[in-house]
């Protein structure tokens, strides 16, 4: 027999999460199982509509990132039609990309993961959020983060038609193109993104850098994990979220291989387990040997951390000096200590500024060719870019009329499955020896492990009246409840 | 790092700062394809319908939105009055039943970091906008409708929601003759 404890975080919207714990007979732990909810039907919800649709439509699955799902959708109908759209439409879309990437990246670092850092793991919990930074370090950081935000959202209103929500990405291109003063606007918030993201590198590096407690705790076994990583990069093998190749590097840092958005199939297999109704995505070439890491488990990651250690670099100079100071400060290629993915968003978030700017100032950005209307019967495709939080793959079929006939998405998080369920086996394992059980460290251990992952559990679009409550339940060898522990419920 | 304190000019951009409205801001909250979510939307639509038909009627402009946190407390910036129309799952009661009540009386999750995976808690959200100089409303009404079934994506409400819909107009409408609101004038530094 064996003791059972279930972490079950609840929301509406973020769905039903529910970790389970089981322990041995000497009260260690034996395993644990996370299961993630599942918003039913959308397939179903997609067959039978027109594919040009898919853009609007797949904005609308998850409130957190619609602008990944509808640069994803585009890229498929782009492929269903068979269109390669203009330069001009390409760059746009990286474009309104990057800024995208700017807004997210920030409100992750500033709104979740810097409160851990900022006020310490072990702060109050009740502390350990944006208003504890801002108290702590100073109200011009909540400003700058405003306007980050702002100035993404502007960006991607003036290219994608609506804030959020972008409309104007269709099956050839975009529906409209930027004139020479949106263009100035565009560039000028772009070189002000770029100091905010030197800025935050720097406040990393005064804050989680400098304290040789965080770093032990970026550094230490608990978040280490050896397995494999993917990431699009570009012809140069530099991290592109928008198009390319996507790399395949094993745990020694060997690249395994680089497949097309449609060669999908042939690289990544899905597990199923009885216990959850989400697959669990592995490399195919290598194969499903359980939740272990190491060269011959097929397990990988998709964050910003896998794409850095799958790629050779970073496209542009200072994120590319940032790129050559991570991996020398944390020991070489690739990086297995998952915590510091926290630093490689922050890189990721300069390059995507930069980006930004050098797309801003690019002279083809204002073209008036921003569209190639589609002439061949649509059929089936493929479209992936980089979500902020992992590799985010679309995949449709339609009918000689462009209706869907089937649908099949592989969503950032998903990617992630194996290796977060990883962490928190092994979070468990630290914090549970022979039934004894470090409540409030547990939680907070298990939060971290998913924070640095950054998942997306559901297809949340708000929340009220907004918290995620926690529910440890403990049961002992004999099936009876021992000890319930709530957060927030 | 020290704290920096005073000047609340210039913390967030100037165009955050200065617009006012005297409207009340109704925003009707949810995703409209995943069933009895939808649900905002749908009562919104129906407050813009009712409000048009009215003509003269009270000073309110009428949104539909999809995010919640720091996004929403952007949305509300200049605004003296909020009133967020959203489904709610209490576990309690029926499916359709109405719940009105200030959003300062909403457990406020105030470790912003379980809150959702990717954003802080409206209350935090709300703090943090206010602690920086956002003009924000001092009263934010929030409509509850009990949903049922919002783990599948659909473009239907539920019967008993749907049936509800005219009955949350009514309320909103309600409350926008009531009047009240005002902007929150902080200065927490």
């Amino acid at each position: 027999m064996t003791d059972r404890i279930t972490i079950d975080p609840i929301t509406r919207l973020e769905g039903h999460g529910k970790i389970e714990i089981f322990l041995d007979d000497e009260g260690n732990v034996a395993n644990t199982y996370f299961q993630i909810p599942e918003l039913r039907g959308f397939e179903r919800f997609c067959v039978g509509r027109p594919v040009e649709e898919m853009p609007v439509l797949t904005n609308r699955i998850c409130g957190v990132c619609p602008e990944a799902h509808h640069m994803a959708a585009a890229k498929a109908a782009d492929a269903v039609y068979k269109v390669v759209p203009p330069p001009t439409a390409k760059k746009l879309r990286e474009l309104l990309y990057s800024a995208f990437f700017v807004t997210d990246h920030t409100t992750h670092f500033y709104a979740l993961s810097g409160p851990d850092f900022v006020m310490g793991p072990q702060a109050p919990v009740a502390e350990r959020n944006i208003l504890g930074v801002i108290h702590k370090v100073g109200l011009e950081i909540g400003g700058k983060v405003i306007q980050a935000r702002r100035y993404g959202h502007e960006v991607i209103e003036i290219i994608g038609g609506r804030k959020v929500h972008p409309c104007t990405s269709i099956p050839g291109g975009q529906t409209r193109g930027i004139n020479e003063e949106e263009r100035t606007a565009i560039e000028k918030m772009g070189r002000w993104a770029i100091e905010f993201a030197q800025f935050s590198l720097q406040f990393f590096a005064d804050i989680v850098l400098g304290n040789q407690e965080y770093l032990d705790l970026i550094l230490g076994d608990i978040y280490t994990h050896r397995m494999h990583y993917i990431g699009m990069v570009d012809e140069n093998n530099h991290v592109n979220f928008y198009d390319g190749l996507v790399s395949v590097v094993d745990p020694n840092g060997r690249r395994l291989g680089k497949y097309a958005p449609e060669e999908y199939r042939d690289w990544i297999a899905e597990r199923v387990e009885p216990w959850t109704y989400l697959k669990f995505p592995y490399l195919r070439k290598v194969g499903w040997k359980g939740f272990v890491g190491g060269e011959d488990s097929g397990i990988y990651s998709a964050t910003p951390l896998s794409r850095l250690n799958a790629a050779d670099g970073m496209a542009t100079p200072l994120a590319q000096e940032q790129y050559e100071r991570f991996f020398e400060t944390l020991g070489g290629k690739p990086v297995h200590q998952q915590l510091a993915a926290h630093w490689a968003r922050l890189i990721e978030l300069l390059y995507a500024a930069e980006r930004w700017v050098e797309l801003a100032t690019d002279p083809e950005i204002t073209g008036d060719n921003f569209r190639t209307v589609p002439t061949e019967t649509p059929s089936e495709g493929v479209g992936i870019v980089e979500a902020p939080r992992g590799t985010l793959t679309h995949h449709y079929w339609t009918d000689q009329r462009g209706v869907l006939t089937q649908v099949n998405l592989i969503v950032g998080t998903t990617n992630n499955y194996a290796p977060i369920s990883m962490s928190i086996k092994k979070a468990a394992e630290n914090l549970i020896t022979k039934g004894t059980v470090v409540t409030e460290g547990l939680l907070n251990m298990v939060e971290m492990a998913f924070r640095s992952y950054d998942p997306c559990f559901g297809c949340a679009t708000h929340s009220l009246p907004g918290q995620m409550p926690l529910e440890v339940k403990i049961t002992d060898a004999r099936g009876e409840t021992v000890e319930v522990l709530r957060q927030y419920c | 790092m020290e704290r920096k304190s005073g000047a609340r000019s210039g913390l967030i951009p100037q165009d955050c700062q200065v617009t006012e409205h005297g409207a009340t801001l109704v925003i009707g909250l949810g995703n409209p394809i995943l069933g009895d979510d939808g649900v905002g939307w749908r009562v919104a639509e129906e407050v813009q319908a009712r409000l048009q038909v009215l003509g003269n009627g009270p000073n309110a402009r009428v949104e539909r939105f999809s995010a919640g946190g720091l996004a929403l407390m952007e949305r509300m910036v200049g605004y003296p009055r909020v009133i967020l129309i959203d489904s709610i799952t209490t576990g309690e009661g029926t499916a359709g039943n109405l719940t009105c009540l200030p959003l300062s009386a909403l457990p406020d999750p105030s470790a912003g970091h379980t809150t959702s995976a990717h954003d802080t808690s409206l209350q935090n959200a709300l703090e943090l906008g206010r602690a920086l100089g956002a003009r924000l409303p001092k009263e934010v009404w929030v409509l509850g409708i009990e949903a049922k079934r919002i783990g599948e994506f659909s473009e239907q409400l539920s019967p008993p929601v749907e049936a509800a819909v005219p009955l949350a107009a009514d309320k909103v409408l309600e409350l926008l003759a009531n009047g009240g609101g005002g902007i929150e004038d902080h200065d927490l530094t």
